[in-house]
């Protein structure tokens, strides 16, 4: 699904340096719900802009769902985007004066799909979130959870083969950040491969795949199973 | 056109949004293309071709006859009357006119009342109407010299008749009944042709057209420019004197009666100097309408300075409207962001910006011919002579929406491009 390799991203001001990402290597697979930790300024962030095809690379070779994206035009790269990949971001990036109807209709818009296919999309995307019933609702009238839950409805709407979350709940209290994780837990289930950026190594060993980043590369490999709250260790790298 | 009617529904939305930085935005590229549009305005009446069917057919004919040898000494566009009645007699020309202008007090022979209307009065010859175009609404010219007939326009008809078909009634002027046989449409040449000299080209239209000879006979005045060389008592008493009044066109429709017509005017100046009237080289010269209104300078070198300082004018507000812009699109790059995230490519969000552009174009277009046509009223009421010369026609019009949407696109155009190329990365957590 998705595979990169030797993947090196060097940010430069006129005096420094940075390199964000060294030979970085990772093969997630199809169904795979990969969770990647890591200290502030590891690269995390940076491994999945690149992986969500919002940031290029230097060096190394990526291909996502066998596609090598090396070389491809933003014509292209959009139309992937579109296509293959669904952003969850930790902070929502609702817009606030669009109802959910409308906020989960953007990516379907440039898909070209028509009205008739765009309402059954979308429907059956707020279903799979519980939020069906407040389609016509504001961000604004909605809760921190159920926000995040209609970001989640957007980026799933249009079937994409790969969910990113970038910290999904760092804004949410305790109940709702769980409520958020059995839901992408579910979705994962339902055979969605999931890679998700956390703090949180409780939400991190409740994957199935947990890898540490510090300094631009993998330093800590984990495999959980099964993925939940109970899960145990069963391979470290 | 679905995707174009998203993005309109997408350009509204972000309107009603800002209204108040769409509003400083629109207002300051309004008063920029309406300033703009007004002069505009003010220039192109002036530098209007009247006649465009003929303005290459018909010409202004100076003599060269002002008895002094300066050779430096400008041709006069005024001749006598017996150079006048000369040059009528041609055969070579398609229409010939002569006239002069004056003004009279008429009032309609059957009215009850004593109240007089003031009237400018052309004193002309039969060839004045084809030669012009002027279209006849009732009636027709007089049939000869002499006649004490008129024909009056449809302003005055309406002064002084209601409009209604006064072919047949009479006028009098200063005590004299003169007879209507024509009555013209609503006409106006903007600018004058052949009236363009002495500053005439945008005054107040002709009401009355006579016959020359019948003008001169009843002493009717001369109410522009004229020049003598000898003592002259009366109107009347320039016939077969050197009383230079008199103006003269001809239409001539090909290249080879253009040249017999210059024969004949030289061979008429040869004539004279040989009698020793003219002491300076023959430069007898035809001008045709345009190069004669050029000649005259009828487009003020003052509004084309004005028209420059408008320019600068509208690309200071273009300025300041794409730096307003630039801020609105800097903080709205969260949203840009987020559409390029879900799949937007760079066309896409540069097609909502055109569409957006378009919208405020089409905002600011209906501001500015508003502002337009306020600034022209203003520039009226200050300045009363301009109101002859500015028009806001359909044309004008089209040029003000045209201007108004390429300004909006212009000042747009910059803060897009900023738009389309923010990294995705920075904009999204």
């Amino acid at each position: 699904m998705l595979n990169m390799k030797n993947i090196s991203r060097i940010y430069r001001s006129d005096t420094i340096q940075t390199h964000a990402l060294r030979d970085f290597n990772l093969e997630v697979k199809e169904g795979e719900f990969v969770a990647v930790t890591g200290p502030s300024g590891s690269g995390k962030s940076t491994f999945l802009n690149i992986a969500g095809l919002l940031d290029g690379f230097d060096q190394g070779s990526y291909e996502l769902d066998g596609v090598n994206i090396q070389g491809l035009n933003d014509d292209n790269l959009s139309r992937l985007r579109n296509e293959k990949i669904g952003f969850i971001f930790q902070n929502y990036n609702l817009i606030p004066d669009f109802n959910l109807f409308d906020n989960i209709d953007m990516p379907l818009r440039y898909r070209g799909f028509s009205a008739a296919k765009r309402k059954h999309l979308i429907n059956d995307a707020l279903e799979q979130v519980g939020l069906a019933s407040r389609v016509n609702y504001l961000p604004s009238q909605l809760s921190g959870g159920q926000q995040q839950r209609v970001a989640i409805a957007r980026a799933l709407a249009g079937e994409p083969k790969i969910l990113l979350a970038d910290e999904p709940t760092g804004n949410l209290d305790s109940l709702m950040a769980r409520q958020v994780m059995e839901l992408l837990h579910t979705l994962n289930e339902a055979g969605s491969t999931i890679i998700m950026v956390t703090h949180d190594p409780d939400q991190a060993r409740a994957v199935g795949r947990n890898i540490q980043v510090i300094d631009g590369q993998i330093t800590d490999h984990s495999v959980y199973a099964p993925a939940h709250e109970n899960a145990s260790i069963v391979v470290k790298s | 056109m679905e995707m174009f009617n998203y993005y309109l529904k997408l350009s509204v939305r972000n309107l009603i949004r800002n209204k108040l930085f769409f509003t400083l935005m629109i207002s300051t590229l309004a008063v920029g293309v309406g300033v703009f549009l007004a002069n505009i305005a003010i220039i192109k009446s002036m530098s209007a071709d009247p006649i465009p069917h003929k303005s290459n057919k018909i010409f202004n004919v100076s003599l060269n006859i002002w008895p002094n040898d300066n050779p430096d000494a400008e041709l006069l566009e005024i001749m006598r009357y017996d150079d006048a009645m000369h040059l009528l007699k041609n055969d070579i020309a398609t229409h010939t006119m002569v006239h002069y202008q004056s003004q009279v007090y008429v009032r309609d022979s059957e009215s009850t009342s004593l109240a007089r209307h003031k009237a400018k009065v052309r004193a002309t010859t039969q060839g004045f109407f084809p030669l012009t175009d002027a279209p006849f609404e009732f009636g027709g010219s007089w049939q000869q010299d002499r006649a004490k007939q008129l024909v009056i326009s449809n302003q005055l008809n309406q002064q002084v008749f209601a409009g209604e078909n006064s072919v047949g009634k009479i006028l009098e002027i200063d005590g004299t009944p003169f007879e209507i046989v024509g009555v013209l449409k609503p006409w106006k040449l903007k600018p004058n042709f052949y009236n363009a000299a002495y500053e005439q080209a945008f005054s107040s239209a002709d009401d009355i057209f006579a016959p020359i000879e019948t003008a001169m006979d009843h002493e009717w005045s001369v109410d522009v420019r004229s020049s003598a060389t000898e003592h002259i008592a009366t109107v009347s008493d320039n016939r077969g004197k050197n009383g230079f009044f008199i103006q003269a066109y001809v239409q001539l429709d090909t290249p080879e009666q253009k040249q017999e017509m210059q024969q004949y005017l030289d061979n008429y100046s040869q004539h004279r100097k040989e009698q020793g009237e003219y002491l300076r080289a023959n430069n007898n010269r035809l001008l045709d309408v345009n190069q004669w209104l050029t000649y005259q300078s009828v487009v003020d070198e003052r509004m084309l300075a004005f028209g420059l300082a408008t320019s600068l004018f509208l690309i200071v507000c273009i300025f300041n409207a794409s730096s307003l812009l630039l801020a609105r699109y800097h903080s709205a790059r969260f949203e840009t962001g987020l559409r390029r995230a879900v799949g937007a490519r760079i066309k896409d969000v540069f097609y909502q910006g055109l569409v957006e552009s378009l919208l405020v174009g089409m905002c600011c277009a209906v501001f500015s011919l508003l502002f337009g046509w306020l600034f022209l009223q203003i520039s009226i009421e200050l300045f009363p002579s301009i109101q002859r010369t500015s028009d806001i026609d359909t044309t004008l019009i089209l040029i003000g929406i045209g201007i108004a949407l390429v300004t909006s696109f212009i000042s747009m155009f910059y803060p897009l491009i900023r738009s389309c190329k923010t990294p995705l990365s920075t904009t999204l957590k």
